[in-house]
């Protein structure tokens, strides 16, 4: 699972200004492109009013006093019509945009500023400060904002637009204030701001250098949606009578000047209130859009397992194994690029065996674990290969019968346990629901068979811990209540990717123990997924070692670890400190870089790392070859030296 | 004998915790219980235990990113007190565990090493991009990566970052904090390594935590073992391995997963790590020690030596599970 994850995450397109992503993220959205030249057009309007206005927007000319517009009658003097007073409708709209825009645009930018310094304020340097600034903030939100501002503005006689933009503006603060100092408070944990504090920076510079950079970015797409408010509190206080003075041009002014006139041009009332509309609808799609862009998880689709539909290949000889996995490959599609991250994997699980996939982060031991079962993460998907389970090719299975299959012959337990079980539901209430579904259940006890399923793994007083909820338990408990689950079922085949990585050894000790007496006595086939080859070495009957989605060498345990057949695994073994050897020995280091599963080079993918590598090693990606009986090595040199190796 | 350069004397930091949002009754928990050591020039100190044992508060309070609850801390014989930590600042670093968090992330590579240097003068302005560049061919990095973003780096060279951060303003001490847990096993040699390497160069001393026995032993010339905010054995690394006085030491040492260990014995632990706000009296180890005796439920035993050079907090370092009778009963 975290594998899956890891590999979408570095495939993210390496290094593009986060800018230039953003753009090119909302020129792909229809609504958002749509918004943007809506946003265009108006800021043009705005700007270049004085130029494009044919007449003052408030000279009146009372000969030509409410003229239609030129569709409805009127002339091509006055395109939009003119109002009660003669005055252009079109020249007042543009300046009305111009006062509309210039109001909010500052009061959003006043409200920002305001907000951010006092969000800082308030996270980074807490206590008292974060108190009263957050105090004065939720008093601000109970008061009434409008009426606030109608009482402000109704004793000034003079209103102009500084006038607007302070009484906007201001109440602005508490919503960016509110938000900027969660993500303080979050950042200032992190460890790079201790960091900083370890090296001696001052608490002033840890703000400006270290944290304010990770911040403000939440600023601008508030500051969006923000607008959008202002310029409609704009223009329902103007339509009050409260905004600019008249004669001056306002949306707000004219529709309620229009709304005198409603029956004899009722124009004079819609085209104010279509700007409005217009202006606020363009602003929110380029906002949304752009929530969507920086905010991946948003865009990230739901998990849908596809059918695998290529012909299906020979059928393999597997009457020995439970679980033959035949050519399989995995493909994360990502954008223009396409994440290989398993590639023609071979093997076989014999029924009560322990398989144990070693592998490092990428290698793709992970992403074949969950396409056994079918619960790839998307985009991912089976591009070929078989994965013949008891018989049947669980990538074409229609949808119905892998999800009798998941839980019930095949189990699965991940590395985080607590995320796998509901917080807020007790343990009992899990398990129960977990044995009600099992065909095995004969005397319909559910309390019962919960016990016996906690008894199984090892828990002595199986009573207390059904009562508790996960976040009462430890880590090692949480995994014992998901094994007890898993196992309950009498699966024929358990999955556990890195079931301990998170705990303690002496944790793990404990739990592989239980985890191997429980597969046994049930003879259940297990395949253990790690990045310690240690523990296979301990545990499992069969390695496979996997690096960069292929397998790089499978054998019977103490082979692997004793006579390894590939460099990789020689490698990993002299790479890792042992706790059970005396140091002094320097540590064999294994030179570079893990490879980049979006670039495949075309040898194999261990060459430019490999101390042995030889020249054909460069051009052509070496196939299983023999080690020694059911011992093979993705490697060249173990190619027959008679045998011509094709390309 | 070398100067001491750190000396830490038993030195406590309790947290309150409250048991519950509405109760004004609070839990203590004391992370670190009276620990005291002493560390020399050039000397790696390894830290090992487990979660919750207190490893990564020592190490924060020792640089005093978290103020002690008492105790007494001299660092190159200078006791230390707030405000005046300028000496160690200077004088100590740390490198973190996690190679993603660690970093500012939107701060060029060149400019997160680059920023101690500002802050403590080390050298004068025209000479810090020589500086900076000399730093990354020290940890193995191109100085083309100067003007990365730590995104763009993979975790491996994220770390080596990090080490540059840290030696920048040529520490004497370095705390490393589970420095190379959350890297690949074949990019973590490199990083232990070059650690190994920096060391021998510069006579940089490491107080180097990890959960992770393997790698303590490979780095450390002393190593500490900690259970509950204790130190429950202190020894030389070869006679840590050659004999484990302290139970908890040998649990540990044969619960860590070897190659050349199919289904051979193992010391089983019973129960899991007590809850630290609620220690259990007399050993805190007794509950799921495997040779506990009646005396252990009481009394708590010292930090004795028990052999030259050797310390271990148990009432029976010197005996095996054979020697004694069987292990008590606990109570109902």
């Amino acid at each position: 699972m975290t594998d899956a994850i890891s590999v979408v995450e570095e495939a993210a397109p390496r290094q593009e200004a986060a800018g230039v992503r953003a753009m090119r993220g909302l020129a792909r959205r229809p609504t958002a492109v749509l918004g943007a030249i809506g946003v265009a057009v108006i800021l043009v309007a705005a700007v270049f009013a004085p130029i494009i206005a044919s007449f003052e927007p408030s000279s009146q000319d009372l000969a030509q006093s409410l003229r239609p517009p030129v569709w409805d009658g009127g002339d091509v003097d006055h395109l939009l019509g003119t109002d009660a007073l003669g005055r252009d409708v079109a020249s007042r709209l543009l300046f009305g945009a111009r006062n509309s825009l210039m109001i909010s645009l500052g009061a959003m930018l006043l409200g920002s500023l305001l907000g951010l310094a006092t969000g800082l304020a308030a996270g980074f340097f807490g206590g008292r400060v974060d108190s009263l600034l957050m105090r004065l903030g939720d008093i601000q939100l109970a008061f009434p904002f409008i009426l606030l501002a109608i009482a402000i503005l109704g004793t000034l006689a003079d209103r102009n637009v500084g006038h607007m933009i302070l009484v906007l503006g201001i109440p602005g603060w508490i919503v960016y204030a509110r938000v900027v100092r969660s993500r303080v408070l979050s950042e200032k944990e992190k460890e790079y701001v201790l960091a900083a504090r370890s090296v001696g920076a001052s608490g002033m510079r840890r703000l400006r250098r270290y944290v304010l950079p990770s911040v403000w970015q939440v600023v601008p797409v508030i500051a969006l949606l923000d607008v959008g408010f202002l310029i409609i509190t704009e223009s329902t206080l103007s339509f009050l009578g409260l905004g600019l003075p008249p004669p001056a041009a306002s949306w707000g002014l004219m529709l309620a000047e229009g709304r005198k006139n409603m029956l004899i041009s009722p124009w004079l009332s819609i085209l104010p209130g279509l700007a409005i509309l217009v202006t606020v609808l363009s602003i929110n799609l380029v906002g949304d859009g752009l929530a969507d862009v920086l905010d991946p998880r948003l865009r990230k689709g739901t998990f849908r397992r596809r059918l695998l539909r290529g012909p299906v290949p020979q059928p393999v000889g597997a009457e020995r194994a439970l679980l033959s996995v035949r050519d399989l490959s995995v493909e994360f599609p990502m954008g223009r690029r396409v994440i290989k991250a398993v590639r023609h994997v071979d093997f076989d699980v014999r029924r009560g065996e322990t398989l144990g996939v070693v592998g490092e982060s990428g290698s793709g031991k992970s992403v074949t674990a969950l396409s056994i079962i079918q619960l790839l993460d998307a985009p991912g998907r089976v591009t070929s290969g078989q994965i013949i389970f008891d018989g049947r090719d669980l990538a074409r299975i229609p949808d119905r019968e892998i999800r009798e299959m998941r839980g019930s012959r095949i189990g699965m337990i991940f590395q985080n346990p607590a995320a796998s079980l509901n917080p807020v539901l007790s343990i009992g209430h899990q398990m129960a629901e977990a044995m009600t579904r099992l065909d095995s259940l004969e005397d319909g006890d559910v309390g019962a068979a919960s016990r016996r399923a906690l008894r199984s793994v090892g828990i002595g007083d199986p009573e207390r811990i059904l009562r508790q909820y996960p976040f009462q338990l430890s880590g090692g408990m949480n995994q014992r209540v998901m094994i007890a689950i898993a196992m309950a079922a009498k699966p024929d085949l358990l999955i556990a990717d890195e079931p301990t990585t998170a705990l303690d050894v002496t944790t793990q000790a404990q739990i592989l123990d239980e985890l191997r007496e429980i597969t046994t006595r049930q003879d259940t086939s297990l395949i253990l997924i790690t990045h310690d080859i240690a523990l296979v070495a301990e545990r499992a009957d069969t390695i496979l070692v996997m690096y960069a989605g292929q397998v790089a060498e499978c054998g019977p345990a103490s082979r692997v670890v004793s006579e390894p057949g590939h460099p990789y695994t020689r490698a990993l073994l002299d790479s890792v400190p042992r706790a059970d050897i005396e140091s002094g020995v320097k540590l064999q280091a294994i030179s570079g870089e893990l490879p980049d599963p979006a670039t495949v080079p075309p040898g194999c993918p261990f060459a430019p790392r490999c101390p042995e590598v030889m020249e054909i090693c460069q051009r052509v990606n070496p196939p299983s070859f023999t080690v020694a009986a059911d011992h093979w090595a993705a490697c060249h040199l173990w190619a027959p030296q008679e045998a011509e190796v094709s390309a | 004998m070398t100067r001491p350069l750190l000396e830490v004397d038993d030195l406590h930091k309790h947290f309150d915790v409250r048991s519950s949002r509405f109760s004004r009754k609070s839990k203590q928990v004391r992370a670190v219980d009276g620990v005291s050591f002493t560390m020399t020039e050039g000397e790696t100190l390894g830290l090992v235990g487990e979660s919750g044992c207190g490893k990564s508060t020592l190490a924060r309070t020792v640089l005093f990113l978290e103020a002690p609850t008492s105790g007494e801390i001299r660092f190159q014989g200078q006791t230390l007190s707030e405000p005046d930590l300028t000496q160690l600042r200077r004088g100590a670093q740390m490198i973190f565990q996690d190679p993603y968090s660690s970093l500012p992330p939107r701060m060029q590579v060149s400019k997160i090493i680059n920023d101690p240097l500002l802050i403590h003068h080390v050298v004068p302005e025209d000479e810090m991009e020589d500086r900076v560049n000399a730093l990354l061919v020290a940890v193995g990095l191109s100085p083309d990566l100067g003007s990365a973003l730590p995104h763009e780096l993979s975790g491996g060279q994220r770390q080596r970052v990090g080490i540059a951060r840290a030696l920048a303003v040529e520490p004497s001490l370095v705390v490393a904090d589970e420095a190379v847990s959350s890297l690949d096993v074949s990019v973590q040699a490199q990083i232990l390594n070059l650690l190994k390497e920096l060391q021998e160069e510069r006579g940089l001393a490491y107080l180097f935590i990890s959960h992770d026995l393997g790698v303590v032993k490979y780095m450390s010339h002393r190593i500490a073992v900690m259970y509950l905010g204790e130190i429950v054995e202190l020894a030389f690394t070869h006679d840590l391995h050659e004999r484990a006085l302290h139970p908890y030491t040998r649990a540990l040492m044969s619960a860590v997963p070897s190659i050349h260990r199919r289904g051979g014995t193992r010391i089983h632990l019973e129960g899991e790590p007590p809850d630290p706000s609620e220690p259990p009296s007399g050993c805190t180890f007794h509950p799921r020690c495997p040779m506990a005796q009646p005396i252990c439920r009481v009394k708590k035993p010292e930090l004795d030596e028990w052999l030259p050079g050797r310390v271990a907090a148990c009432h029976f370092a010197l005996s095996t599970t054979d020697d004694l009778p069987p292990k008590i009963e606990a109570e109902p």
